[in-house]
């Protein structure tokens, strides 16, 4: 345990030396409050729509509350925002390591390659927690608003944790397989990509293989959570992709002391 | 005569010493690597023993990174075996990496870090305990007299001083074995004494391998020298030993003057044991001789009477080869493998 903390408590500092974790910081706050305000905007907008109409009609064809309008579309937005960040942060991890030649200080210390896959990990996925920890005041705006329920928050953030997890741990094993850290970045933003959007080329006819390319895609079950929605299956989906992606990162790092260099 | 040592063991079983030969730390065995049909490394087989300094010499490309690296537990052996003091790196690697300190090529470096942060991360991983941590990363940076640079960014050091973080690094767990990948080849002169120096100063402490095709070097820090080429073992021994083996017979060179050359060959021949002789006019009033003899006899005193008692003796030394011939000669020979083995084995140096 000691090990994964060191190289976790590294690689972090690296990651404020260098300007890739305040780049990730700010971009990530700049598109959330971009996306958050305008949300909050349409939703004011329509809000007093929907009061005129109930002030002329006595009644409002539109179904507005907080949670369904605003959270529901702000964590999926979250959850696009973190494709595009999550590369970024992933993509130094290993390669950064063999390109320096300090993996080899590393594999020759007491350190087993799980102790060091689990140190990147736990890396990451502090500074993904940080970015997360920036968009909390805009609770505060929405409590101002009236009713918001925090349960529908909670799953939303869970949702977010998991979908990173599981992005994490690709971008991690991605970033294992090269020397160079612009391949590390396209291939994760490939396979992410990928497995976020699969579910567009579904077509409306019902099929099991409908079923299964729906069940592929991140944003599918992302959505679930961020409607409030904390189910097992959605649980387990990005629980097992994280460790699939642990698991391969494990191997491929006892793999690379096999290749010829 | 038997040929030049290809194994350990062979080296060990000539020069055995009875009693209070130290124990080997390190225990190479028939150490394979092959990538693919090219053989990096062909069934190499060392010892070193405790507190020893081991030279690893070769050309560029003899398999002498590959070694180290096996030796390290970075890349794993096709097939052989290594053990570090006492713990097998294959079977038990945790324990065997603890004792184990190491430089590769290019030292293993954090630019962002300070040197104290960097040193602190690399004791954590080797499991240096948290009390004695930072006592341990003092005396690193003690050792490598890094104290007025302890602060700054690695990135924004020199050469020498990265290179000597990267020593600052491999002892900071006070390792019983010192791996060292071509310590000094990046640098410039002055950074390689400075190096030099800090390695010198390390035996004793450390059990220390390191590899080099800096010849000299070899000469001044190491006790041994395992030579190597195309992945093979070519030759184990000392560097003066090495030397004298493949002179293949003794020979002294002297300067005489107010004689002529046919009066010296004469004097020379005279003398019991003298094999050879080959004499010059080097000025208008000095011959100079090379007086051959076999080897193991010492015709030095003998040949230095004959001379001083009817003129001036100017000059007598004792003509060794020099590692560049050395290392010449063996790499060359072992290029075409021939029949009758033209290195002397150590036990015709007689009494020595």
């Amino acid at each position: 345990m000691r090990h994964v903390i060191a190289i976790a408590a590294r690689e972090l500092r690296s990651y404020f030396v260098s300007p890739i974790a305040y780049a990730a910081l700010t971009t990530f706050s700049l598109l959330s409050g971009f996306f958050f305000s305008n949300m909050l905007t349409s939703y004011v907008r329509q809000a007093s729509l929907a009061d005129g109409q109930i002030e002329r009609l006595g009644r409002s064809p539109l179904q507005l509350d907080v949670p369904t309008v605003v959270l529901a579309e702000f964590f999926k937005n979250e959850g696009f925002i973190l494709l595009l960040v999550v590369p970024l942060l992933t993509m130094g991890l290993l390669t950064d390591e063999r390109r320096k030649g300090t993996l080899e200080l590393l594999l020759t210390s007491p350190v087993r390659p799980t102790e060091l896959t689990l140190g990147k990990f736990l890396s990451a996925m502090t500074l993904v927690t940080a970015m997360f920890a920036l968009t909390l005041p805009y609770y505060y705006f929405l409590a101002q608003g009236g009713e918001w329920e925090p349960g529908i928050v909670l799953a939303g953030y869970a949702g977010l944790m998991l979908l990173a997890a599981a992005e994490v741990s690709i971008g991690l094993f991605v970033s294992s397989l090269s020397e160079n850290m612009l391949v590390s970045a396209l291939g994760t933003y490939g396979v992410l990509v990928a497995f976020y959007f699969v579910d567009t080329s579904a077509s409306a006819t019902r099929s099991i293989w409908v079923d299964f390319i729906q069940f592929l895609s991140f944003h599918v079950h992302n959505a679930e959570f961020a409607r409030g929605v904390v189910a097992l299956h959605n649980i387990t989906f990005f629980a097992g992709v994280m460790a699939m992606g642990l698991f391969l990162t494990q191997r491929s790092i006892e793999a690379i002391r096999f290749k010829r260099s | 005569m038997k040929a030049t040592c290809q194994t350990a063991e062979c080296w060990t079983r000539q020069n055995r010493v009875p009693i209070g030969i130290p124990p080997a730390v390190i225990t190479v065995q028939h150490l394979t690597k092959r990538f693919g049909s090219h053989v990096a490394v062909n069934d190499l087989s060392f010892e070193v023993a405790s507190g020893e300094v081991l030279g690893f010499l070769g050309p560029n490309g003899a398999g002498k990174t590959t070694t180290m690296r096996m030796v390290t537990g970075y890349l794993p052996p096709t097939s052989g075996s290594v053990s570090i003091d006492g713990h097998d790196l294959l079977s038990h690697p945790i324990d065997a990496k603890r004792r184990l300190g190491y430089l590769p090529e290019n030292p293993p470096l954090y630019p962002e870090l300070t040197i104290r942060q960097y040193l602190a991360f690399v004791a954590d991983i080797k499991d240096v305990p948290r009390s004695r941590r930072r006592p341990a990363v003092d005396r690193a940076i003690g050792r490598a007299n890094l104290g007025e640079v302890a602060d700054r960014r690695i990135g924004t050091l020199s050469k020498g001083f990265k290179q000597r973080v990267g020593l600052a690094q491999a002892i900071v767990h006070e390792p019983a074995v010192l791996v060292l990948d071509e310590p000094t080849s990046s640098l410039d002169p002055k950074q390689r004494v400075e190096v030099r120096d800090l390695i010198v100063a390390l035996r004793g402490e450390h059990t220390v391998v390191l590899s080099t095709h800096i010849l000299p070097e070899v000469s001044q820090i190491t006790d041994r020298v395992v030579i190597i080429n195309r992945g093979r073992v070519i030759a184990v021994d000392s560097p003066d030993n090495l030397s004298q083996r493949l002179r293949g017979r003794e020979e002294v060179t002297v300067e005489v003057g107010g004689a002529t050359p046919a009066e010296v060959r004469q004097a020379v021949l005279s003398v019991a044991g003298v094999a050879g002789v080959l004499v010059e006019q080097a000025g208008s009033q000095v011959v100079t001789a090379r007086v051959e003899s076999a080897l193991g006899t010492d015709v030095r005193g003998d040949v230095a009477r004959a001379l001083a008692s009817r003129w001036q003796l100017l000059a007598l030394r004792s003509e060794s080869l020099s590692l560049e011939e050395i290392f010449l000669k063996l790499t060359g020979d072992a290029d075409r493998p021939s029949p009758e083995s033209p290195v002397p084995g150590p036990e015709s140096r007689g009494g020595a």
